[in-house]
């Protein structure tokens, strides 16, 4: 189909920068089966990118990519994710995305994009500039050393209030692997700024002034908005606030809906007082504070408002007004951010000077999105901080580190948990300056090559968090029992997957998750409560393939996993049920082309069994099961010694687990022992050819024999 | 008697329920009647119905004015018109008197904390054994702070001391987690074990993104 009736922009721009030549495909000829974002991203990977390709070679290549929904009016479609070979996965770089929310990726079809494949590297510092169909490598020699928000208010003045900026700052000029894009001013995709820093490419800026057809029904299109907006919750789909409240019969204190009637946005000018009905589909923006909620009550004086992407009412980037910080450490006095990143400075600390909701910690916060959101650092989820923090307080910097380096790090302030701390320490990460600063600009697999540190050292300390191959776990036993560990296993970066642990923590009653459990999932079997684990069954493996697959189709289709998926809700009269088709009647409605649910899980799975076939293919390994799938130790610990399913304890069985990984392999209709898909499933999945060229390399169970 | 149904009156004593669950606020048979009374709707209720039996009636629904056995009867033929209307649910109060409202407006959830706000130990008390049956989980002590509980911090250690020395409430007890949150629990629902590891669990979550 060389014309796209709707939902796809229909064309994929390439810009290759070596050569500087622009060019256009077409989307569905190429990439509709796998549906567009992260999909798109590993069939250019596969299609273009030879084994063993270095993140920062010429020959990499950076896909960013939308989706199907995004420019739509489906609720949380601002999802762009950026797909290359991702340089802190250790100890080899592999597939993987980075993932970023704002306004880039509605603008990019808006311009008439479905992605933008950048080759090549330029000569000198550039960015791109596309305005509809005109599209021009410029000269960014002006802006190469400034921060995110020069270069992002430098371009919009160029090219016009409308336009969205993903910059990079010195972090990814400074080719660190921990560098990372940024769009929308705080929107960011983690990982891939480095990438973009070795092909000299400073920016990409985008107007767009068309509009994303729906080929379906409108009425039918604006029902479903409707319905959509209706099983909506707060913020991660917590669908029960976090206060007792007339309208809700559940309440949790630990929901992430905290926009409870008679809070306040306090530095808003005027401020905003919440009030009126909880549930209107009008004011769903108002459930959700992340900064009260990550950093305690004492943040909603110092909220302004929420932010957030496109079309979606969940607003989960607060911004933040603390004027103190401008006259203590010289900082903007507003800031705006979620999750990690909203908690980027304060993690540095063991304890910030004040405790968990005081000032300091509320100021290291904004230092600490001050000056990551503009030099362009990642976190690695976290596991920045708290490699700095083992570094620290394990001694291992005292002897690894040269004595005059040590010195010129001022612990004092680390030790008294003070702000300015991170005045010293992450512009030294972003400019990868000295040993240390170079060192955790690489990302955890540096720790380890660099000073010689056995990896089992952080993976034998739950305290790290660390997972394998250079990052964290996100969401993992727990959270979710043996279905964490299993998606844990897969990827090559932390997992990043919300579809498992959004269903875990959204709030209800674990009777009433359990019987929702069955309608999805075959039995109520598939959930237990957290810390309360039994043996591994078909249906957690079940839960765990659905986690994977309904992750990997957020990622093409450009919705928020982070939000999503829907299956539970806030609404007693469907007995908290959500809708688990909601994906597939949105894309069917978009594309006028009928697709169900089953066929829609399948393109998933494709789109999963093509990052495993990457993986596979640059790891020049078949046997993922023992080589990568792998668990650290941690996992099968306990501080108390409490032994495996007593009640209490995260602490999982390695015999279980192996039973675990089985089931799962099973259900993909992978091969047991090497946890590698077969052929056959290749085949069967519509990747033949995938499947064949890893058969003739030997990387196929059968083969491989 | 009134048959149940769709009667004018009937709905308007539903109404009635639902405006008060908007408040939100719990009705009794003797606020329906009052506001029926208000409307000009009532009258029908307050005349006794001929040959009643006026034991099963419940004297403490008295509109002001009336005599008490009118009062009750109009009270037990209110009580029956609003058994059987839909969206409309009842239980008896800590007062003993029968209570009405709209689940949709003014959740069960809700409208059990409301009737307890006079008695802070019951609560406390019913609150953290909910909680401990139906989710489960501890609750944080400073949950009976904020709204709709609202109890000040010297009200919450009162209640505390009162529960540890009652008999009734045993089963009340606490675990404090290694920042210093103390969350509490009923032993009837959960182990001491299990109660710790999900108190710690929820004051770690917000590093657990």
């Amino acid at each position: 189909m060389a014309a796209t009736s709707g939902g796809f922009a229909g064309k994929v721009l390439r810009v290759d920068l070596s050569t500087g030549k622009i060019g256009i495909q077409d989307t569905i000829e190429r990439y509709e089966a796998v549906l567009g974002g992260a999909g798109l991203g590993y069939r250019v990977l596969w299609d273009e990118v030879p084994a063993g390709t270095g993140p920062f070679d010429p020959a990499n290549k950076l896909v960013f990519a939308a989706g199907a929904l995004v420019g739509t009016s489906v609720p949380c479609n601002g999802r762009a994710t950026v797909t290359t070979i991702f340089p802190t996965c250790w100890p080899r770089p592999l597939v993987g995305s980075g993932h970023m929310g704002g306004h880039f990726a509605a603008k990019l079809k808006y311009a008439g994009y479905d992605a933008l494949i950048v080759e090549g590297r330029a000569d000198k510092p550039v960015w791109i500039m596309i305005r509809d169909a005109r599209v021009e490598i410029r000269d960014a020699g002006h802006l190469w050393g400034s921060g995110i928000r020069r270069t992002t208010l430098e371009l919009s003045q160029e090219m016009g209030p409308d336009c969205v900026v993903a910059a990079i700052g010195q972090a990814g000029e400074n080719q660190a692997p921990m560098g990372m894009v940024i769009n929308s001013v705080s929107h960011s995709a983690g990982g891939v700024g480095g990438v973009m820093g070795a092909k000299n490419l400073k920016a990409v800026a985008v107007q767009g002034s068309g509009a994303v057809r729906i080929a379906g029904d409108k009425a039918e299109w604006e029902k479903l908005i409707k319905f959509h907006l209706s099983i909506l919750g707060g913020n991660n789909q917590h669908v029960v606030p976090s206060f007792p409240t007339p309208q809700a019969e559940y309440y949790n204190p630990a929901s992430r809906w905290v926009g409870q009637p008679g809070r306040r946005w306090g530095a808003a000018k005027p401020p905003v007082e919440l009030a009126g009905d909880i549930y209107d589909l009008n004011r769903i923006a108002y459930r959700t504070n992340s900064a009260a909620y990550f950093l305690g009550g004492e943040a909603w004086k110092y909220t302004v408002r929420g932010n957030g992407c496109t079309a979606c009412p969940i607003r989960c980037h607060t911004m933040l007004r603390v004027p103190s910080v401008t006259v203590r450490y010289g900082i903007p006095d507003m800031a705006q951010n979620t999750c990690i990143a909203l908690q980027f400075g304060r993690m540095f600390f063991k304890q910030p000077g004040d405790g968990k909701g005081g000032e300091a910690a509320i100021e290291a916060c904004m230092v600490g999105m001050h000056l990551a959101d503009d030099m362009g650092l990642w976190s690695n989820y976290g596991q920045l901080q708290r490699d700095l923090r083992k570094l620290y307080e394990g001694g291992y910097l005292k002897t690894r580190l040269g004595s005059k380096e040590y010195a010129s790090i001022p612990w004092d302030k680390y030790e008294n948990g003070d702000p300015a701390f991170l005045l010293d320490i992450i512009p030294r990460i972003a400019n990868r300056q000295g040993e240390l600063g170079d060192v955790l600009s690489r990302g955890t697999g540096a720790i380890f090559d660099h000073w010689s540190i056995p990896e089992a050292e952080w993976a034998r300390d739950r305290t790290t968090t660390y997972w394998k191959m250079g990052h964290p776990k996100h969401h993992a036993n727990e959270d979710d029992g043996q279905c964490g560990v299993i998606i844990n296993t897969q990827y090559n970066r932390d997992a990043q997957c919300h579809s498992h642990t959004n269903f875990v923590r959204n709030g209800l009653p674990l009777e009433i998750q359990r019987k929702l459990a069955a309608a999805i999932w075959g039995s109520p079997d598939a959930l237990d409560a957290p810390g309360d684990y039994t043996p591994a069954n078909v249906y957690k493996a079940k839960r765990a393939r659905w986690s994977l697959v309904r992750k990997e189709l957020h990622d093409a289709l450009g919705v928020c996993n982070w939000m999503g998926p829907w299956v539970a809700s806030p609404r007693w009269e469907r007995g908290y049920a959500g809708d688990d088709s909601l994906e597939s009647r949105f894309l069917s409605l978009a594309t006028g082309r009928a697709i169900d649910r089953e066929e829609l899980d399948r393109a998933g799975e494709r789109i999963f069994t093509l990052h495993r076939a990457l993986t596979i293919r640059d790891m020049g390994q078949v046997d993922m099961r023992s080589k990568h799938d792998l668990v650290p130790p941690w996992v099968f610990e306990d501080p108390n010694g409490a032994a495996p399913f007593t009640k209490g304890t995260t602490r999982m069985d390695p015999a279980d687990i192996a039973l675990a990984m089985d089931l799962f392999y099973e259900i993909m209709g992978w091969d047991k022992a090497t946890g590698a898909p077969t052929g056959e499933r290749y085949a069967s999945l519509g990747l033949g050819d995938v499947g064949e060229a890893l058969r003739v390399g030997k990387l196929t169970p059968e083969s491989g024999r | 008697m009134t048959s149940c149904g769709t009667t004018g009156l009937a709905q308007a004593a539903a109404e009635a329920v639902r405006e008060a669950s908007r408040e939100p606020r719990l009705a009794t048979c003797g606020d329906v009647l009052a506001m029926l009374l208000e409307r000009g709707l009532g009258d029908v209720l307050a005349t006794p119905a001929s040959g009643r039996d006026d034991e099963e009636a419940d004297p403490r629904g008295v509109p002001d004015g009336a005599q008490p056995a009118a009062a009750a009867d109009a009270a037990a033929r209110l009580a029956a018109l609003l058994a059987c209307q839909p969206g409309i649910a009842a239980f008896v109060s800590l007062s003993g008197q029968t209570v009405y409202h709209a689940p949709e407006l003014l959740s069960r959830t809700y409208a059990l904390i409301l009737d307890r706000k006079d008695s802070p130990i019951a609560l406390v008390a019913e609150e953290i054994r909910t909680n401990s049956r139906d989710y489960p989980r501890p609750v944080p002590v400073k949950l009976f702070e904020a709204p709709p509980f609202d109890l000040s911090p010297e009200e919450i250690e009162a209640v505390l001391r009162a529960m540890a020395a009652g008999a009734a409430y045993q089963d009340i007890t606490f675990a404090a987690t290694t920042n210093g949150a103390v969350y509490l629990f009923s032993s009837l629902h959960l182990k001491r074990e299990y109660a710790a590891f999900l108190a710690e669990r929820a004051e770690t979550l917000v590093l657990n993104p």
